[in-house]
């Protein structure tokens, strides 16, 4: 039973972890949090439903349909909601409620396309279950695993290794230093939103699958918990957000297993608020105020 | 005068003097330069306290709703005692999953009602035609009836509320608290290196914008005698934040005017109530690119100042430069 609930915590927690991946990133690079990161996460999911659906796609290049459509909507908020106010001073809560402009815009955007109502993946990965040593795991939880752990990787040796990734880091470090020494920091820039835009739709798509119900809200509820684990795991910090959605989807999973279910959604924030007494500055957050944009 | 008794009208009104209140609580907390996302969070918490203590425990309603802010500014210390040490993103995110989390809690608790929500709250209107009947009124005066009495003593003590903190708040810009306040807002560090203890300040700050919040809520509830968690999630707190956003958040007349335009405006565009949302999302995003002050701007009341009084100003007089917030 334990071990049961563990491994359904890690297959969730994977997902948060995805998600706050995205978070980090924007926020390492542009030191902004970007607030409408769950409704991109959101229109993902319903376009890899739509692929899926309408158009009888393997569940791999819906997936892939639903990042390319993150990235798609990354780059447009990049343009309208963000460059322009990196081109003036404005002080570091502007970009916050920018994106929160587009969050409640995308929101009601796809109430308007997609309708309020839930709908679900066709369960053909859900019914398959597979037994190891007692434990039940289901395809889709195998390949939820899969997928968000090869991503996570992938990411992380993309960032330590390719040149790209060097100069996202050296962005992220300092925006003047790393422009001197020759890196485009406005593309690299972009492209830091595109692909955490890309995790967040990919995400969705594994999400949608692991609770079989999309519909527009589920960006917000999302959403929030993305940025509990951004907080828990400390602004910017990747491994802190890799830990940190594991530990909140672990702590989710048994919180629901062991009573309080309907306290689910509330498990998130709490954590946030116990850790803002014990080490606010997260779990592998350094004391440190990062400074500049 | 048969046009402004429409109790349409009178509701309008209500509503837009307590989006109103709701606008100086946000604006509190931003005149030292912290965003606070949890007013929504506040203002549940005082409307459910005041309602609770209405209708189970018959307190009466002049001292539940203070009491009601009261409790949002305690539970403010919560959040804001580890949060105003940090930096103020912290406090926007901490704020905003601490509405969540009332939110999900009175969802799940039994005296709240979960998400059926109150209803048949001690209404103030009712009371107050009641003292107004029991003062030998009950027939109204010039036509007026008594439920009407009712609504504009409503409407009267709404607006004495507000006027008493519209008239705190300019006091309060010009006070020592308010310039630790606006040296807080213009540069933390700059302040606290010159012996402006910056979390007392930013701790009281964000406790005002509590209360205020709370009080709001508690007069939302006695006012719509119907309060449920919906009322209060992340929609109402980021229409709280567009209030500020839109009118400014320089001056106080800023949130007052963002809210009265953004309570008139969805009535007058009924047309457009479908993609209300989606025009308060693009709305955010303009004024964050085109004019992040907002309408009302310190400048803006100089010059209009200076075009209404019209007296030739020496030049720079006024060129206090203040960075401009959200």
């Amino acid at each position: 039973m334990f071990l049961q609930q563990l491994i359904n915590g890690i297959t969730l927690g994977s997902t948060y972890a995805l998600i706050a991946l995205g978070y980090t990133l924007i926020f390492g690079v542009l030191n902004i949090v970007n607030m409408a990161h769950g409704e991109i996460f959101m229109f993902g999911a319903f376009i890899g439903l739509i692929l899926a659906t309408k158009f009888n796609m393997s569940i791999f290049s819906a997936l892939l349909g639903a990042m390319v459509a993150g990235a798609v909507l990354g780059y447009l908020m990049e343009r309208l909601a963000l460059r322009p106010l990196r081109r003036r001073k404005v002080s570091e809560l502007a970009p916050l409620i920018s994106t929160i402009g587009v969050s409640i815009f995308l929101e009601s955007l796809a109430l308007r396309l997609f309708g309020p109502q839930a709908q679900s993946f066709p369960s053909i990965y859900a019914a398959q279950l597979f037994e190891v040593g007692g434990l039940k795991i289901s395809a889709v939880q195998i390949i939820i695993l899969a997928i968000s752990f090869g991503l996570m990787v992938a990411l992380r040796f993309w960032l330590a290794k390719t040149r790209l990734g060097k100069s996202i880091r050296a962005t992220a470090e300092n925006i003047e230093t790393a422009n001197l020494l020759g890196v485009d920091t406005q593309k690299v820039i972009v492209l830091t939103v595109m692909l955490a835009s890309a995790l967040g739709g990919g995400a969705g798509v594994l999400v949608g699958l692991a609770f079989n119900a999309i519909e527009p809200t589920m960006g917000i509820t999302m959403g929030f918990k993305g940025l509990a684990v951004l907080i828990l795991g400390g602004l910017g910090n990747i491994t802190g957000a890799m830990v940190g959605g594991l530990l909140l989807g672990i702590a989710e999973i048994f919180s629901v297993a062991y009573g309080v279910s309907s306290y689910r959604d509330a498990v998130a924030f709490g954590f946030i608020i116990l850790l803002l007494f014990l080490r606010p500055q997260g779990i592998f957050g350094s004391k440190e105020q990062q400074g500049g944009r | 005068m048969e046009f402004l008794l429409n109790p349409y009208y009178m509701q309008l009104i209500t509503f837009i003097i307590i989006n109103a209140i709701l606008g100086i609580s946000i604006y509190l907390t931003l005149s030292t330069g912290q965003l606070s996302l949890g007013n929504a969070g506040f203002m549940s918490v005082g409307a459910y306290t005041s309602a609770l203590l209405t209708l189970k425990a018959g307190v009466p309603l002049y001292a539940a709703v203070p009491l009601g802010g009261a409790a949002a500014c305690l539970l403010a210390a919560i959040i804001g005692i580890p949060t105003t040490r940090l930096r103020g993103i912290y406090l926007a995110i901490a704020t905003l999953g601490f509405g969540e989390v009332v939110r999900v809690i009175i969802l799940n608790l039994k005296i709240t009602n979960g998400a059926l929500g109150l209803s048949s709250i001690p209404s103030m209107g009712v009371m107050l035609s009641k003292g107004i009947a029991a003062f030998g009124l009950a027939g109204g005066i010039g036509g007026i009836s008594v439920r009407q009495l009712g609504s504009i003593a409503v409407i009267l003590i709404l607006a004495l509320i507000l006027g008493f903190l519209i008239f705190f708040a300019l006091r309060l810009s010009s006070s020592r608290l308010g310039r630790a306040f606006a040296a807080i807002k213009a540069d933390e560090h700059a302040a606290e290196v010159s012996g402006i203890d910056t979390r007392y300040y930013k701790l009281l700050a964000f406790f005002m914008g509590a209360f205020v919040a709370g009080i709001a809520g508690g007069l939302a509830a006695h006012i719509t005698f119907y309060i449920g968690p919906k009322d209060f999630a992340y929609h109402r707190a980021v229409e709280i934040l567009l209030f500020a956003v839109l009118g400014g958040s320089d001056v106080v007349w800023g949130p007052i005017l963002g809210a009265v335009l953004l309570t008139v405006l969805p009535e007058v565009l009924r047309f457009a109530t479908e993609y209300r949302e989606m025009i308060y999302g693009a709305i955010l995003v303009l004024m964050m690119a085109f004019r992040p002050q907002g309408l009302i701007s310190e400048s803006t009341l100089a010059l209009w100042r200076t075009k209404l009084t019209r007296q030739p100003k020496i030049a720079g007089q006024d060129k206090v430069t203040r960075r401009t917030t959200p």
